[in-house]
């Protein structure tokens, strides 16, 4: 009886010690280990005595210039988009074959968020993250608007590794000089362009030539089009979420702009919204909406999305604003005969007018709370090499460097030359606020699209909508 | 001496539990109302104390009493006709001699099985507006006019997140009332049956007593799963759109902490949350208090 009572006492303690463990933030090892990555990294196994040892060597190496030296266990993270993840592992075996001493603990997850920001909310940060903004998590956005970066600038004028030309000199024009690169417009380079995309708008080049039609160039011959096509029904236009109207918003927006406009409008100018150049762009979309097959607003959630882009393929619509991992994500769907993929720049405006197509680039950075700094540039500066750019490649994964576009071939050409074919890149988003509570740029510019071709809000309530929140957004500006 | 011994015991062994509680329920609760009091953006070591800035913030902004009808709508609703549809349930198969009864027993619960990602996927198949099954079938009474665009419609989405979840719910209150519809003594109805009471009226003047107390907790729970449930429905059905039509309590929760980088003010938005559960449930539990009945 005894024994029993004392069996009971000491399970009840070992519960309480349990818990009490369970409790405490954990040691370095502990949150280490609870990692679900390591399933998809390709971590070599490190135990704690040799991350101790590499992390003394790290402190003894200091100057940056030095960093090729530098050794130590550099974590970084990145999202797993519809390239893969196995081009991070090679990459990553890359870097450590060409720098003696280095470990890279990689984390590739397509929750990217979900497995590294238990560690981030205990002070635990990656080295080097790759995420885009425009997530629906935020985690670039947040970063930004926390001023929890560091300064990437110096990257860019560190030479390749193994190469002889700085990483600014490396990078195409316009991938670095934007607001989406520079977020608080100080000139500093926080956020460094990685894998990118032109989006435009998205047709079948089987049915253009099957009736005859030619692929429009302004907005009028749009509408003419979208009358035609009314006529044998198919509608004008489909797109997959409200979501993928930011890409179209922006270079429409240019288009009818200019670019100094366009950069007043990205920082919520006072007034910017009631200039006809703008109230061009909402006309213009508010027609669309009204040319956009009627089923469109039902589909556009991130469950079904999809069977929009479906009605490109079934020829039930003509045209989709999309960037081109949708081939990928649309190659197993079935479709209409003799369909074949064509790519197009937005219309414009009028006649021999600016024609514009969105840049969308995947961004790398460092976090604020990285502590291997010199060796997370140097890592970032890496993934510009030739060598590292083929890797990326094999995969589908363009970077925005000197030379890339004449190594493509097949379907990639063809979305890659839309700038060398006359279309204006476009590359920034609204410049970067404080935190305002309520307020997202999605739902006051993106997600009323769907409103307006249910007919739930007319183009004033958007645009009002629009200029009030752009007023609140303009005070969070970040200086 | 044994006395304190025994207490000493007693003790060692709720320790662990009451531990549990306070760690992961005390604790975070606790942690939540102080967050609701900050500007945060949820990553970076520097917190803003502002009061009640974020409270305020949130009772001025239309998003929030959107969000704030919808989750009382499906409250409303979902509870309202969960509760009927399940009490008939129960009590036809436990009163009536049915064929297959087990069979239906089964049927009814698998929902409550399956993962809302499942549901969501049956339910965006069946609420299609070309190809889906709802659709499909309506057009044999009103032909083959503008197709019913059920989740892309803002004044049906939030009916059409309801129907989902209705379904959801029935199996698991129905079994709940079937368990204590079966301790109800056969005696009772005999003797109402010679007395000449019909089966309606048995079932408003026995069943419905005597599983009164059963009735009362799963109105608590009615309420604290439709705020949940409905948080994962809406966002794996259509994630608060079409233009935040959709949004429920939860879902513009996450929106804000996790999507537009106000953790603080997302937290405001969990404690007003928090106390209206926790005040409804109170009513609730107020206005249904009867005198139990015992057999």
């Amino acid at each position: 009886m005894k024994m029993k009572k004392v069996l009971c006492i000491l399970m009840a303690a070992a519960m309480v010690l349990g818990t009490a463990a369970c409790g405490s933030s954990g040691g370095d090892s502990s949150t280490a280990d609870s990692t679900p990555a390591e399933d998809t990294a390709d971590s070599t196994e490190d135990d704690g005595a040799a991350q101790e040892e590499a992390e003394s060597q790290e402190e003894d190496s200091s100057a940056s210039d030095e960093a090729a030296t530098a050794t130590g266990t550099l974590k970084v993270a990145a999202v797993e988009t519809a390239y893969g993840a196995d081009m991070w592992t090679d990459v990553c075996a890359a870097f450590e074959a060409s720098h003696e001493g280095v470990t890279i603990e990689l984390t590739v997850d397509k929750k990217l968020e979900d497995v590294i920001t238990p560690e981030m909310k205990s002070g635990v940060y990656p080295d080097v993250i790759l995420r885009a903004v425009g997530a629906e998590s935020g985690l670039t956005e947040t970063f930004v608007k926390d001023n929890n970066l560091v300064d990437l600038t110096d990257v860019l004028s560190m030479t390749v590794p193994g190469e002889s030309t700085t990483v600014g000199d490396k990078i195409l024009p316009g991938f670095v000089e934007n607001s989406i690169c520079n977020p608080y417009g100080d000139g500093k380079t926080y956020l460094m362009p990685m894998f990118y995309g032109p989006c435009g708008l998205f047709y079948d080049q089987g049915l253009f030539k099957a009736k005859g039609w030619d692929v429009p160039e302004t907005w009028d011959e749009m509408w003419e089009l979208g009358d035609k096509a009314k006529a044998e029904g198919i509608a004008l236009f489909t797109y997959p979420t409200a979501g993928y109207f930011d890409a179209f918003f922006y270079a429409l927006l240019h288009e009818s702009m200019g670019n100094d406009k366009f950069q007043e409008a990205l920082r919520y100018g006072e007034g910017i919204w009631d200039t006809p150049e703008a109230q061009t762009v909402f006309d213009i979309i508010e027609k669309l909406a009204s040319y956009t097959e009627s089923t469109t607003p039902a589909n556009a959630n991130d469950n079904d999305f999809q069977k929009n882009q479906q009605l490109i393929l079934d020829d039930k619509a003509l045209f989709m604003p999309n960037g081109n991992w949708v081939i990928g994500e649309m190659a197993e769907a079935p479709r209409a005969e003799g369909f074949e993929w064509g790519f197009t720049a937005l219309p414009a405006v009028s006649a021999g007018g600016e024609r514009a197509s969105y840049s969308f680039f995947e961004q790398v950075w460092m976090p604020a709370g990285a502590e291997n700094q010199d060796l997370g540039k140097e890592f970032i500066a890496f993934l510009y090499s030739d060598a590292a750019a083929e890797i990326f490649a094999g995969s589908g994964a363009i970077q925005p460097i000197q030379g890339m576009t004449d190594k493509l071939d097949g379907d990639n050409k063809l979305y890659y030359s839309i700038y060398d074919n006359g279309a204006v890149a476009v590359m920034d988003a609204f410049a970067a606020t404080e935190a305002v509570e309520g307020i997202t740029t999605r739902a006051t510019f993106f997600d009323p699209v769907n409103s307006l071709v249910t007919g739930d809000k007319t183009k004033e309530d958007w645009v009002n909508q629009i200029k009030a929140d752009s007023d609140a957004l303009r005070a969070a500006l970040k200086e | 001496m044994k006395k304190k011994r025994r207490s000493g015991f007693i003790v060692a062994c709720t320790a662990p539990a009451i531990i549990l509680f306070i760690v992961f329920m005390i604790i975070p609760t606790i942690d939540v109302f102080r967050m609701s009091l900050y500007k945060w953006g949820g990553y970076t070591a520097e917190k803003t104390f502002v009061g009640f800035e974020n409270f305020k913030k949130l009772f001025q902004n239309p998003k929030f009493y959107q969000s704030f009808q919808n989750s009382i709508l499906l409250i409303v609703i979902v509870t309202l006709v969960t509760f009927c549809l399940s009490l008939v349930f129960a009590s036809i198969l436990s009163r009536e001699k049915i064929r297959g009864q087990n069979f239906f027993r089964i049927v009814f619960y698998i929902p409550n099985i399956l993962s809302v990602v499942v549901i969501s996927a049956i339910f965006s198949a069946i609420y299609d507006p070309n190809q889906g099954l709802l659709n499909s079938f309506l057009s044999l009474f009103r032909g083959d006019k503008d197709p019913i665009l059920w989740l892309g419609s803002q004044k049906l989405v939030i009916y059409s997140v309801a129907i989902a979840m209705v379904w959801q719910a029935v199996g698991y209150y129905m079994v709940m009332y079937m368990a204590s519809m079966a301790n109800v003594p056969d005696s009772l109805y005999e003797s109402a049956a010679l007395e000449g009471a019909g089966r309606i009226n048995q079932f408003f003047s026995i069943t419905l007593p005597l599983v009164w107390t059963n009735i009362r907790t799963t109105l608590t729970f009615f309420i604290i799963s439709t705020i949940n449930m409905s948080f994962l429905m809406v966002k794996a059905m259509t994630n608060g759109g079409p233009d935040g039509a959709s949004n429920v309590f939860l879902s513009y929760m996450y929106q804000e902490a996790y999507t537009n980088s106000s953790y603080g003010y997302g937290m405001a938005i969990g404690v007003t949350v928090f106390i209206f559960s926790f005040a409804l449930a109170g009513i609730l539990n107020a206005v249904t208090r009867r005198e139990e009945i015992e057999f």
